[in-house]
């Protein structure tokens, strides 16, 4: 493990994920989102629970490199981009199963899934691009 | 490619039975007091195949993370990755609460269930899958 690649690797996809986040899911989608307005906070509760949104783009960047560390360390932008996709699966299950049960518009999930897709590959490729094992890989 | 199939295998078959037990059972009545942010029963019946997808993917995915860096290390290595991809999956928890009215006990709940999910997730497909030839992992 090296810690200060370790730490600009997870700086570095923190501040993609939270960039991406904002354009893709607060921009773009905006109005997606807006067709079941039930089923988010108002402004202002959104504005008062928004430590919880800078917490969880800290913890998802942070596992994420820390799982390309333990996984393929070394394996460059490649190796990065390919894990960042097998993890968006993981979230594109989830996003299946929440469509199940929550009243969210074919839209909205067509819109989580090519989010979540290209969010990890590029948040991976870019903790591969970074992160490079002190001496030699040991998982 | 057995070995993966068979891991796949009992390890979907965990995560139905668990998901129906601890959200179908055990979490009902926080569900039925937060109603307005679910579908009605008869319309999550009709999109029933959407959860069994959900789930095979998810599942999927879980074992070949597993298979392309784990692999070998048994149990052990199966539960470490079941519990940092929980943890991922909590970071995605926190930001759905941020935008969406859950109550936090659901969440905790959530996160709870999720985690003894994927640790006898990760020990089931660490017991299951071997590499064919050499490990390298």
């Amino acid at each position: 493990m090296n810690p200060k690649k370790l730490f600009l690797a997870f700086l570095a996809a923190f501040v993609f994920i939270f960039v991406f986040g904002f354009l893709w899911y607060g921009n773009l989608m905006h109005g997606i989102h807006n067709e079941v307005p039930a089923l988010w906070r108002t402004e202002a509760d959104f504005g008062s629970h928004f430590p919880w949104l800078i917490l969880g783009h800290v913890v998802m960047a942070f596992f994420l490199t820390l799982l390309y560390a333990r996984f393929v360390p070394g394996g460059g932008a490649g190796a990065g981009a390919r894990l960042g996709i097998m993890v968006a699966f993981l979230y594109i299950g989830n996003n299946l199963v929440t469509f199940a049960v929550q009243p969210l518009t074919t839209k909205i999930l067509g819109g989580w899934i090519v989010g979540n897709l290209l969010e990890f590959a590029i948040a991976g490729a870019i903790v591969g691009a970074i992160y490079k094992p002190s001496t030699t890989a040991t998982v | 490619m057995k070995r993966f199939l068979f891991a796949f295998l009992a390890a979907f078959v965990f995560i139905f039975f668990w998901g129906w037990l601890y959200n179908g059972v055990l979490l009902k009545d926080i569900y039925a007091q937060t109603s307005s942010l679910w579908r009605p029963q008869s319309e999550m019946m009709s999109l029933f195949h959407w959860i069994i997808l959900g789930q095979a993917i998810l599942v999927f995915a879980f074992v070949m993370i597993y298979a392309s860096g784990f692999a070998g290390g048994g149990v052990g290595a199966g539960i470490r990755l079941g519990i940092m991809l929980e943890i991922l999956a909590i970071g995605a928890r926190m930001m759905m609460y941020a935008v969406q009215p859950l109550p936090g006990k659901l969440v905790l709940y959530w996160s709870v269930g999720g985690l003894i999910e994927m640790i006898v997730t990760g020990a089931i497909v660490g017991a299951i899958y071997k590499p064919s030839a050499n490990i390298n992992a």
